[in-house]
């Protein structure tokens, strides 16, 4: 999930990544590792599961002079590399500090 | 001494014939042992949506990637691993513990000189032979059908197992398998965490340990086969080759739900920090973790 605010003017404000899958070493060392051939166990599972709701709060600190911003929260998965994307979800925000 | 004679004699043929027969020694013909094109003629839509799943073409990785390929690599060379050797023709079956799972079929019924001729082929990238191994109808339908095999006994040869008993039929007569509709049948290759009992352990998928540790526990009752193969579908989705399908079972599966606000923080006397704060959530209606693996 890539959670990102920008300004009006198309300036980006804040990004923000979140990685949700399982982690797995080799147990040998502390080194993450891809594919079936190095893995051995997992270390940390941060998926989604089932029956569970995976929350977040993301907050953008807006710099002087900045009161609206578009926020734009993309969802995808990632299979096998992370250029072979799978779009699932892409939400558009417009939020502002005036009333 | 003539009874005694008379048994060797018959040993000495009945041995190597035993050997020869039941094992294949190359890759076409391990292939055709296990051969379901003859089903197609009488199941073509199931024949149809298997051709496009991940289940026939079990060696070739997401989009074409040949995953074995670092099995296959001299050991020595970059991106060899732990059961790479460092000449092709010293691969035997055991070299791919990936085949409990991506190839069972290997490790009942075929000689290590497949697993030579397979490591040569991954070495030349040759696409087309390597397609030929999958988990084919029979492979199913018979290697994988029975689990309780002290109760139970092998798969018999030319029978055909599936959710009930149905006496003849052309491709082979019809038996029950008492697990069929269950989890458990496709747990048998979806994992359940590091495969400890080769004498080099690694993990692949882990999904079956998901579902029951996590969707069972959690009150679940429905098994892989009522998600996945809903009126006897055998795409078994998703498939990762198909970007917009998949993309459209992964938003009908997940669902996101944002909030946002924008607001002024006092933190301290007269210091405003304006700020936009976004709260996601994220939800799925699998019986697992997604992703695995
Ligand atoms: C000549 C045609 C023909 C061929 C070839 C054939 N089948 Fe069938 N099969 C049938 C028919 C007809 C039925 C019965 C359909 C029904 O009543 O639901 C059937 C039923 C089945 C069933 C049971 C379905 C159920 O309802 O549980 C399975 C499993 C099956 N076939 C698998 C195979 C496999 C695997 C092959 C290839 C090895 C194969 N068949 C080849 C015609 C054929
Ligand atoms: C316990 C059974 C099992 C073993 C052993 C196993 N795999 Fe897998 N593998 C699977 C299953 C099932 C999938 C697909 C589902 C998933 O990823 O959850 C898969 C998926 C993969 C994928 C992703 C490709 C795709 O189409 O989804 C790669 C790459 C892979 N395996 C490589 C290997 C290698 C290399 C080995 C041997 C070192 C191996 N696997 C051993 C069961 C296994
Ligand atoms: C990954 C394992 C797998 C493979 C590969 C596979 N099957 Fe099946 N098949 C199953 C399971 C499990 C069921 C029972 C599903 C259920 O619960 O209804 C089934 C059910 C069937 C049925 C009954 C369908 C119905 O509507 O009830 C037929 C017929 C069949 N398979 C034929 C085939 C043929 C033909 C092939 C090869 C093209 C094939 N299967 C490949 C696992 C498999
Ligand atoms: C003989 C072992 C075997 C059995 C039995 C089996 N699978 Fe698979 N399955 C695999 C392998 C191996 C792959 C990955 C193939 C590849 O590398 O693309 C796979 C892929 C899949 C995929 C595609 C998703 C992915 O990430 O690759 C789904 C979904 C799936 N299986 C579901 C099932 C269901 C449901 C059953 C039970 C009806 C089942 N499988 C039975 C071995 C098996
Ligand atoms: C309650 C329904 C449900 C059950 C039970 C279930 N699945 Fe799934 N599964 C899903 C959904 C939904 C997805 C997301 C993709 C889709 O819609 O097909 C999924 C995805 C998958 C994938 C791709 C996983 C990945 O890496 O992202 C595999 C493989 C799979 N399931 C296998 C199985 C197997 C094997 C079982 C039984 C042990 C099982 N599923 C049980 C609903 C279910």
């Amino acid at each position: 999930m890539v959670v990102t605010a920008k300004a009006a003017d198309g300036k980006e404000l804040g990004k923000v990544e979140r990685h949700y899958h399982p982690q797995a070493t080799n147990c040998r060392d502390f080194k993450m590792k891809y594919g079936a051939q190095w893995k051995v166990a997992n270390l940390r599972d941060t998926s989604l599961q089932p029956g569970q709701a995976k929350k977040e709060t993301i907050e953008f600190e807006l710099p002087e002079g900045v009161r609206n911003a578009d926020v734009t929260i993309e969802l995808f998965y990632e299979a096998s590399n992370p250029d072979n994307k799978y779009p699932i979800h892409t939400v558009t925000r417009k939020v502002s500090l005036d009333k | 001494m003539r009874f005694l004679k008379l048994i060797l004699v018959l040993l000495f043929i009945a041995v190597p014939l035993v050997a020869s027969a039941d094992k294949a020694k190359t890759i076409d013909e391990l292939a055709k042992m296990y051969d379901s094109s003859s089903c197609k003629g009488c199941h073509e839509d199931i024949y149809t949506q298997w051709e496009k799943s991940h289940h026939a073409r079990p060696l070739m990785g997401v989009k074409g990637g040949l995953m074995l390929s670092p099995l296959a690599a001299k050991k020595g060379t970059d991106g060899a691993t732990a059961f790479s050797e460092d000449d092709p023709k010293k691969m035997k079956i055991k070299n791919y513990p990936c085949f409990k799972c991506h190839l069972p079929q290997a490790i009942t019924s075929a000689e290590d000189s497949v697993a030579v001729e397979l490591t040569e082929a991954l070495l030349a990238k040759d696409k087309v032979k390597i397609a030929k191994l999958q988990i084919t109808c029979i492979v199913c339908h018979n290697t994988k059908a029975i689990i309780h095999k002290r109760e139970l006994g092998e798969p018999e040869k030319g029978v055909i197992y599936s959710t009930k008993d149905m006496g003849a039929h052309p491709g082979g007569k019809i038996k029950k398998s008492a697990i069929f509709k269950d989890s458990i049948y496709c747990g048998q290759c979806h994992g359940l965490g590091p495969n400890l009992e080769f004498d080099q352990p690694f993990q692949c998928a882990n999904l079956y340990g998901s579902y029951l540790h996590s969707y069972v526990s959690g009150g679940g009752t429905q098994t892989c086969q009522d998600c996945h193969m809903q009126k006897g579908d055998h795409l078994i989705a998703p498939n990762w080759n198909d970007d917009k399908g998949t993309s459209e079972l992964l938003a009908k599966a997940i669902s996101l739900d944002v909030q946002t606000l924008g607001y002024e923080w006092l933190r301290k006397a007269k210091t405003y920090v304006p700020k936009v704060v976004v709260s996601t959530k994220i939800t799925t209606t699998a019986g697992h973790r997604i992703p695995d693996g």
